[in-house]
């Protein structure tokens, strides 16, 4: 021991190594547990958004252009199924706008003021992405100045895409759904088994990206195909966003336990514009 | 303006830092496709090392950038602001006995590169922020590497003339006769 204490190099390359660490442990506790970053965090993130935003707006126009002609390529077959489509979309809206109108006079009559339906949502921008593909994080163009908070469920091509983890003023941090992050806050989901009752679970990831629709009672009652939502049960998100749709039914490795894996709805891979839901009800 | 000349590799870190994000964004299909990792940003402190070895203000614009790349990448401290600073210590020190060769050159990035990369995994699977498995690891050295050796190619040259010309905190007027 004595020796280990005179031998100053070594000495110093331990409290370095515990500085280190307690530097990492005690920023993922701020991480975790904080609703707003550190004012010098949020300033720092907002002066390298606002830098990529500038860095983007050349990067965007090569790569719109790009877009554009494999858009133009693909015309044809796109505007057929549209056709296909419109019919039912014209009915659907009519029926809606009839549902809708009818909802709201049955809140008004029980004198229900907001439900666990009800949400606002903010359209905003992905900027950046991590630059490791092991780590699930988007950078959205909207913050605390557009009333976004942590753990607001974002939504991309008509599913829901992750979470908010951390905003700053003009920028905030989205975690993907298909995130291994062992912290990460899970979606409460329902589903409507083929007997027609709901079935209530939570959202984790499995394997590599897997959804899967776990810690459900009556999990066998549902099948393939079958559309899965979120129940609004967690606190944090509305209830009725569409997750995804339930891609196979089996058990675990053991036997046991079903294992009930899901195709999800929302546009993971390349998600460019973004939907924030801000729930209504409070927790 | 003289003043400024100073924080020219600063300002060329950040750009950097910004275009790193944006092309991880772009390029996303290409870098999730093949699982690499994408380090544009890290090899310009490798490079801006290699090319100048004796400044040592440069280990603390190191620091400085691992401080704030960690906090817009990963939202934690600790993966940039300790690896970029130890990197740019051990390349000064290693830079001092290689070859002044394009290739040596090359070659000792691409290892760094392969110990950055080694390090963000073990860091992010002992903090919990992401679970992945040593083969993933595996399988993503070979495709960060090709990447890695692209970025380096390209901006070999860039680093070369900023770490020459504008050293960090070191006005190279005060040595002009």
């Amino acid at each position: 021991m004595k020796k280990f204490l005179q031998n100053k190099k070594l000495l110093s390359v331990c409290i370095v190594i515990i500085i280190a660490f307690s530097i990492i442990g005690g920023s993922v506790s701020l991480r975790n547990n904080r609703n707003t970053p550190l004012l010098i965090q949020s300033f720092g993130n907002d002066i390298v958004a606002v830098g990529t935003r500038i860095v983007n707006f050349p990067i965007s126009i090569v790569s719109g252009n790009l877009n554009s002609v494999y858009d133009l390529l693909k015309t044809q077959d796109e505007n057929n199924y549209l056709k296909s489509r419109v019919t039912e979309l014209q009915q659907t809206k009519t029926r809606n706008q009839a549902l809708e109108a009818e909802n709201q006079q049955l809140k008004a009559a029980l004198k229900v003021k907001q439900t666990m339906t009800d949400y606002d949502t903010v359209q905003a921008s992905v900027i950046s992405r991590s630059p490791d593909s092991w780590l699930d994080l988007l950078v959205i163009n909207k913050g605390t100045t557009s009333g976004l908070q942590k753990n607001m469920a974002v939504m991309s091509g008509g599913g829901v895409i992750g979470r908010i983890v951390e905003t700053n003023a003009a920028s905030a941090k989205v975690e993907l759904i298909t995130t291994s992050d062992k912290s990460a806050n899970r979606f409460a989901v329902e589903a409507e088994a083929t007997n027609g009752k709901k079935v209530h679970g939570v959202i984790t990831v499995i394997g590599s990206n897997t959804l899967a629709f776990t810690q459900a009672i009556d999990a066998h009652k549902l099948k393939a195909g079958i559309k899965v939502y979120t129940s609004g049960m967690g606190g944090n998100s509305p209830k009725g966003l569409l997750i995804g749709s339930i891609a196979t039914t089996t058990h675990d490795t053991f036997g046991l336990s079903n294992l009930i894996k899901i195709n999800p709805a929302g546009e993971l891979n390349d998600p460019s514009i973004v939907t924030v839901i801000k729930r209504k009800v409070a927790e | 303006m003289h003043v400024f000349k100073k924080f020219t590799l600063a300002f060329a870190l950040y750009v950097a830092l910004v275009t790193n994000a944006s092309l991880s964004f772009f390029l996303h299909q290409f870098f999730a496709n093949t699982g690499g990792s994408n380090l544009l940003m890290p090899i310009g402190i490798m490079l801006i090392a290699l090319f100048d070895d004796t400044n040592k203000n440069e280990i603390w614009l190191s620091l400085c950038s691992g401080i704030i790349a960690d906090l817009y990448y990963f939202g934690i401290i600790g993966i940039y602001t300790i690896s970029l600073p130890i990197i740019c210590w051990g390349l000064q020190r290693i830079a001092r006995f290689l070859p002044e060769v394009f290739w040596v050159r090359i070659l000792v990035v691409l290892l760094t590169v392969i110990l950055l990369d080694s390090y963000t995994w073990m860091i992010i699977n002992l903090v919990g922020i992401s679970s992945i498995s040593v083969t993933k690891l595996l399988t993503s050295i070979i495709p960060t590497l090709c990447w890695s050796l692209l970025f380096t190619i390209i901006t070999y040259k860039l680093w070369d003339v900023l770490a020459s010309n504008y050293p960090f905190m070191v006005n190279l007027d005060n040595y002009k006769q």
